[in-house]
């Protein structure tokens, strides 16, 4: 009987700690898979304007179409991100993915310091992959550094005219300026009393000066390292609108993009060059408008691209989700419904005759000009440095009466010394 | 025993970065300070042959000295006006302390649309009147002054405050008695209330020199710097070069100035109010 009970303790005891391993173990198994099942990523952007709620949608989609990733989009203004990612990225800590400046240049300020993650796995055909066929050249040129590929764009832009419509009737004028000389004309024409024929602005802006220059066949930069600022071509067109603006007041002088873009909405000016962000803007501020194609220059259709990087830090435990998340971003069904959410162009060039993009006639319209458009100062390493302390006061001075091929020849010399020229 | 908790407060949040500042001076910093460069003082030799650094020298020279001063006169007479504590006193009391309270960058961007030349209030009042104004923020002679005028509206409470609260420690019998020695108004604010309140005065003066030195929210929210960096301060540049060209090191060695000079500056403002105590 003793040892029937005796016996019969040792099986009960023997049942319960193996049950209780099993439990443990149980347990562990499971809280080991369901971490598994769900990986977490953190994403910092500094997409703080009306198009924020349409790079929301891209991520609420991503999550909804992926249940194993998880992505929490935190969004930061630019500034506060530029003093905050590059020292938490470089202790260890920080998001797994971020757009740490809306310019392209930054790309090499961290790809220096290794603190982002080549995307060469990222280019490729497969779904998970995004294909270099169907993205724009400017955008490879932007993110690739020696050989290597370290960033996919968040979105991509193109300049357009913007135009008053009921200012152009007023002043007798059909339609858009075709061509360069059209445009000097047009501004000419339509200013006069609280009326600005063009709204340009010199700085904290997309570049407007930059593409007046390229229209004239002219450039801010020649080479990576050389400027091109005092060739006959930029002086020619810098003389040209630097009188525009003094002689004739066709522009306010010293605007920010902000004040630039206020003054269109105020229905006080009558053209400005500026991107697909503006348009829901001007919509709702009542200003009856229209979006054409920059005026041909020398060189025939040109425009200005712009591109926001999106980057995956060096730190993060999860390289092939994030990759996964950025392919997605970039695919063709992210990207037609983000263009139509935002206005702004897709980011594949493949989706150009989409009948969907199409039909929207403001994004057919920015997405048509992706093939003439180019980036500010591509493959410039100081390429902020020599926009702050050369080209933008360049300008400032000269549309405040500073001669301008003195002023242009020392911006010029300005640039060569920021860019170690040797030429 | 007692002070090592101030002492670890003290070392981690003000000593530790002043020190790190330095070394940081010395170097090329790179974006994320894994790559530096021991540069000796590289950073400083450039800054003396830098001339843009030059200009925020001046910029911010001439905004602390016309904003200090402004802010201590005007300060001193409200306070005078509105020492007795009534129910107007305080209410007026209150609005000029307003501005203080307020964050600086929001009274920036307040202001940059009241000066906006095409849109903003002051031109559109100006020109119903048929009266031509200038560019303000824009105008490379009207930007500074625009900013000093707005540092000075923004400050001018706290300094009245406490200055009002020195006055109103003031005995009144010391007035009284100069008023029986047939001292007049100016007299008695002159020689007996002035010298009584000194601690005050060098109190708000030394704060607001300070303050003045290191402007740097006012000007990133009116002008950036500009136009053409006519309002550039020593801090507004030293953001330009760490945060935007991401010269960290160069950065450092800009903010060691200002340090050196502040320090100079407390400690000339410290001497010349007691020397004027002693005599």
């Amino acid at each position: 009987m003793n040892q029937t009970n005796s016996s019969r303790i040792r099986r009960l005891l023997a049942v319960l700690v193996t049950c209780v391993f099993a439990g443990v173990a149980g347990g562990s198994y499971a809280d080991a898979e369901s971490s598994s099942e769900v990986v977490e990523l953190s994403l910092l952007t500094g997409f703080t304007g009306g198009d924020r709620a349409a790079y929301e949608s891209i991520v609420n989609r991503f999550n909804e179409s992926h249940p194993t990733i998880q992505v929490t989009m935190d969004v930061q203004p630019w500034d506060s991100i530029g003093q905050t990612l590059p020292s938490a990225w470089g202790t260890g800590s920080g998001p797994d993915i971020a757009t740490p400046n809306f310019d392209p240049g930054i790309v090499y300020r961290y790809v220096d310091d290794g603190l982002v993650l080549s995307l060469d796995e990222l280019l490729g055909t497969s779904e998970t992959q995004l294909d270099p066929a169907v993205v724009p050249q400017f955008v490879l040129d932007a993110f690739t550094v020696d050989g290597e590929m370290y960033a996919a764009p968040a979105n991509v832009a193109t300049l357009q005219l913007y135009y008053n419509l009921d200012l152009f009737e007023a002043a007798g004028l059909a339609g858009p300026p075709a061509t360069s000389g059209e445009l000097a004309e047009y501004a000419t024409q339509l200013t006069g009393g609280d009326i600005y024929g063009i709204s340009l602005a010199d700085h904290e802006t997309i570049q407007m000066w930059p593409l007046l220059i390229w229209m004239n066949g002219g450039d801010v930069m020649s080479s990576a390292t050389c400027a091109a600022l005092d060739s006959a071509e930029t002086v020619e067109a810098l003389t040209t609108w630097s009188q525009l603006v003094v002689d004739n007041g066709v522009s306010p002088v010293g605007q920010t993009g902000a004040e630039s873009d206020t003054l269109f909405a105020a229905g006080q000016a009558a053209m400005q060059m500026n991107g697909p962000w503006a348009a829901p803007g001007y919509a709702e501020a009542g200003v009856n408008f229209a979006v054409a194609p920059i005026p041909a220059g020398a060189d025939g259709q040109v425009t200005l691209a712009s591109t926001v990087p999106l980057m995956i830090s060096a730190n993060t435990e999860h390289p092939a989700e994030a990759q996964e998340f950025l392919a997605w971003w970039n695919s063709a069904e992210a990207q037609r419904q983000f263009a139509l959410d935002a206005g702004f162009p897709p980011s594949r060039t493949d989706l150009a005759d989409d009948p969907e993009i199409q039909s929207n006639a403001v994004v057919a319209q920015f997405a048509s000009a992706l093939p003439d458009a180019r980036l500010y100062m591509p493959g410039v390493r100081v390429a902020s440095q020599i926009d702050n302390d050369v080209f933008v006061p360049l300008i400032e001075s000269i549309t405040r009466g500073s001669d301008v091929a003195e002023s242009a020849a020392s911006a010029a010399q300005g640039a060569n010394d920021l860019a170690g020229c040797e030429g | 025993m007692f002070v090592t908790p101030a002492a670890v407060v003290l070392g981690v949040f003000v000593v530790y970065p002043i020190v790190r500042t330095l070394w940081m001076s010395l170097h090329d910093w790179s974006l994320s300070g894994r790559n530096t460069e021991w540069v000796g003082l590289e950073n400083y030799r450039q800054l003396v042959h830098d001339g843009r650094f030059w200009n925020a020298v001046r910029v911010t020279s001439v905004y602390t000295m016309f904003a200090v001063s402004a802010q201590l006169a005007l300060g001193l007479a409200l306070a005078y006006r509105l020492r007795q504590t009534t129910w107007l006193s305080s209410i007026v009391r209150s609005a000029y302390f307003f501005p203080t309270i307020a964050a600086l960058s929001t009274m920036g961007l307040v202001w940059r649309f009241i000066l906006d030349p095409q849109i903003g209030l002051i031109n559109a009042w100006t020109g119903a009147v048929g009266l031509a104004s200038p560019e303000w923020l824009r105008s490379t002679t009207w930007a500074l002054p625009a900013v000093i005028v707005v540092g000075i509206w923004k400050n001018v409470g706290l300094t009245m405050l406490v200055i009002v609260s020195a006055l109103q420690g003031v005995p009144p019998e010391l007035e009284e008695a100069a008023q029986l020695d047939g001292a007049n108004a100016w007299e008695r604010f002159r020689h007996v209330l002035v010298p009584s309140i000194r601690p005050a005065l060098l109190f708000v003066s030394v704060i607001n020199t300070i303050a003045s030195l290191q402007l740097f929210d006012l000007v990133f929210s009116m002008t950036r710097g500009g136009p053409l960096f006519r309002t550039e301060t020593l801090v507004a540049y030293m953001y330009e070069r760490g945060f935007r060209d991401f010269r960290f090191g160069y950065a450092a060695a800009i903010s060691w100035v200002l340090f050196a000079v502040i320090m100079l500056v407390s400690v000339v403002q410290l001497r010349v109010f007691r020397d004027a105590d002693v005599d």
